[in-house]
């Protein structure tokens, strides 16, 4: 079981974060931003960075530090939100995502002074290089972890099954992905693009398995991310996490039309009166 | 002429020796990129990544990010083509120090279109952050590491394996976007790069004994491509300028002369022979330089309308100086 302090302290946190996504969402005006595909990863996001791993916001580039890559880049703004509450990034760095000049784009640009490890947003290339990454570990004997947030959506990617097989070959225990099973893609439900059991695929793979039932519960996934932290079983771990997209927002909640869209004032408006009620 | 057998095997060995950094990465394509031996040295830092370009990209990334500089063997339409969003998103924007090396250039394998790399310097050339080599013998095959190493950021290399001829000297090693001046003249300036410097070396004698001047200058850095030497020679060109490269002319070293010439405002006639504008097919390498006008003859005569001059050179005056009776016509490797 998850420790309750820790429990309590990454629902807090989920909390905050969910409206940093609609503030940053509202603010990007005509832009639009992925809203439903940050909503449903909250708790993953708010689970690693608050109860699991081992980060310092004052010092992004410490050796030792875990490694997150948000490999589902377009789901950037939980991503953001988490570097706000983190202290990774300023209030009002916040606010500048997708403006002109901004280093908060609409898909995770490198930059390690705020602790964004790795470009992503081109879907299935990010868990390769986090791949890399853990790979890279196991040669030098370094201890940390590299998690991995994928999209379920993106397990359409060719190279995500590349990289899947590969890292089971090469052992990389060391590597936890968390597969967001929201069901919904861009362009219809999962079950109508391409309805496959992605579960028995990483099996097949050679993956360590887990489902989580309770994607968006604080203790469920903090749970299972902790069983596969300390699980060193010579295979990778992913964890299927089955999440609400939009999970939070009433309207949003296993939305299509939410997936990524600009967000007029009334939206906003029912969105943080809901948030402040919940 | 010495032809030396597979250069890269033993210098690719000798130079990482004291290079821990320096890991290998391979699709299925181990000896064929002429690194079993590597393999079997450096067990440690050789990891063969299957059939499966696009994790390999992503991964070299991850590997890079961590501090390594995996050296990628593969053939080059299976870095370039295939896996080209992992190699420009994960790799060239982020600029990271991996160094691509691309076998079989252009027409220098009998495997027909899905192995021939013919717009592969176009493609990398429009990447941004990439440097982009191309090897033409066997001091640059050794050299070109060290060139590679010395650049931040990604590099992608047109390498030649098994048999590879000698034209410069190992004390003359690939220096980055500098040319090689191989013979003066005024008539016209002739570029070229890879396997092709080679027939233009075969033109120049009778060339010269025709009385037609040509400059020829041998490039191996297509960016960046900033030589002055280049621009001197263009602008000492009487009649004007030719490219010959194993290469679609599109994009590749005909295309960066011209963009050179027209930023210079230099009105001068230029003329780019290489594949034009076609994929080629199966047969041997000496047969697809003939076919597609990527060989001596067809410089002397592009140099005979450039000039408005017959020179009376005939095939078999230019098979007379082959620079090594049989290398050019005994290059028909299997895959």
């Amino acid at each position: 079981m998850a420790n309750k302090k820790t429990v309590d302290l990454v629902e807090e946190k989920a909390a905050l974060m969910r409206r940093d996504v609609i503030e940053m969402g509202y603010a990007a005006g005509g832009r639009g931003a992925h809203f439903g595909p940050a909503l449903s990863s909250i708790e993953i996001v708010a689970g690693l960075f608050f109860g699991i791993m081992n980060h310092d916001p004052k010092n992004p580039t410490m050796a030792d530090r875990d490694r997150f890559v948000q490999s589902k880049g377009h789901a950037c703004l939980a991503y953001y939100a988490a570097l706000t509450e983190t202290g990774y990034i300023t209030r009002e760095q916040m606010y500048t995502f997708k403006g002109d000049n901004s280093f908060l784009a609409g898909h995770p640009t490198r930059n390690m002074k705020y602790g964004i490890e790795v470009t992503s947003g081109s879907l299935g290339n990010g868990f390769a290089v986090a791949c890399g990454m853990a790979k890279a570990a196991k040669i030098k004997s370094d201890d940390h972890k590299v998690y991995c947030l994928v999209g379920d959506g993106e397990c359409n990617e060719g190279i995500i099954w590349e990289a899947a097989m590969n890292a089971a070959k090469y052992e990389l225990d060391n590597l936890i992905a968390i597969v967001d099973r929201n069901g919904v893609q861009l362009a219809g439900t999962t079950k109508d693009i391409m309805d496959v059991d992605i579960e028995a695929l990483w099996r097949a793979a050679g993956w360590d398995v887990v489902v989580v039932e309770g994607g968006n519960d604080a203790s469920s996934v903090l749970e299972a991310l902790q069983g596969m932290r300390d699980s060193s079983s010579g295979k990778p771990h992913v964890i299927i996490a089955n999440t609400t997209k939009g999970k939070g927002i009433s309207f949003m909640e296993g939305s299509l039309g939410w997936h990524a869209r600009p967000m007029p004032q009334e939206f906003y408006e029912q969105a943080v009166a809901e948030l402040e009620n919940a | 002429m010495e032809i030396v057998k597979r250069p890269h095997v033993e210098n690719f060995i000798e130079w990482s020796k004291d290079k821990p950094e320096v890991v290998v990465l391979t699709a299925d394509l181990t000896n064929s990129s002429e690194v079993g031996k590597w393999r079997d040295t450096y067990p440690d830092r050789f990891f063969p990544m299957k059939m499966a370009e696009q994790n390999m990209m992503s991964f070299a990334a991850g590997l890079a990010r961590e501090g390594y500089t995996p050296f990628i063997h593969t053939f080059a339409v299976f870095i370039y083509r295939r896996p080209y969003d992992q190699l420009a998103m994960s790799i060239a924007y982020p600029k990271l120090p991996v160094r691509f090396v691309a076998f079989l250039p252009g027409i220098a394998t009998p495997g027909g279109v899905t192995h021939q790399a013919i717009e592969d310097v176009a493609i990398m050339r429009a990447t941004p952050n990439m440097t982009v080599l191309e090897t033409g013998d066997a001091t640059e095959v050794e050299s070109v590491l060290d060139v590679a190493h010395s650049v931040d950021g990604p590099v992608y290399i047109r390498m030649l394996r098994g048999e590879v001829p000698r034209l410069f000297p190992k004390a003359e090693p690939m220096r980055l976007d500098e040319v090689r001046v191989l013979s003066e003249g005024d008539d016209v300036t002739v570029l070229t790069a890879g396997i092709t410097t080679e027939e233009a070396v075969r033109a120049a004698a009778p060339l010269a004994a025709a009385g037609v001047g040509m400059k020829h200058l041998h490039v191996s850095t297509h960016k960046p491509f900033g030589d002055p030497v280049v621009l001197d020679a263009i602008l000492g060109a009487r009649h004007g300028v030719i490219t010959l490269e194993n290469h679609t002319i599109i994009g590749g070293l005909g295309s960066a002369v011209a963009e050179l010439m027209a930023e210079n405002a230099i009105g001068k006639k230029l003329v780019r022979l290489g594949l034009q504008d076609t994929y080629a097919h199966g047969a041997s390498q000496a047969y697809l330089m003939k076919e597609y006008g990527l060989d001596a003859p067809a410089l002397v005569r592009a140099v005979e309308k450039l000039t408005g001059r017959a020179t009376g050179i005939t095939e078999p005056d230019l098979d007379a100086v082959r620079i090594e009776a049989v290398h050019s016509l005994a290059k028909a490797e299997a895959l």
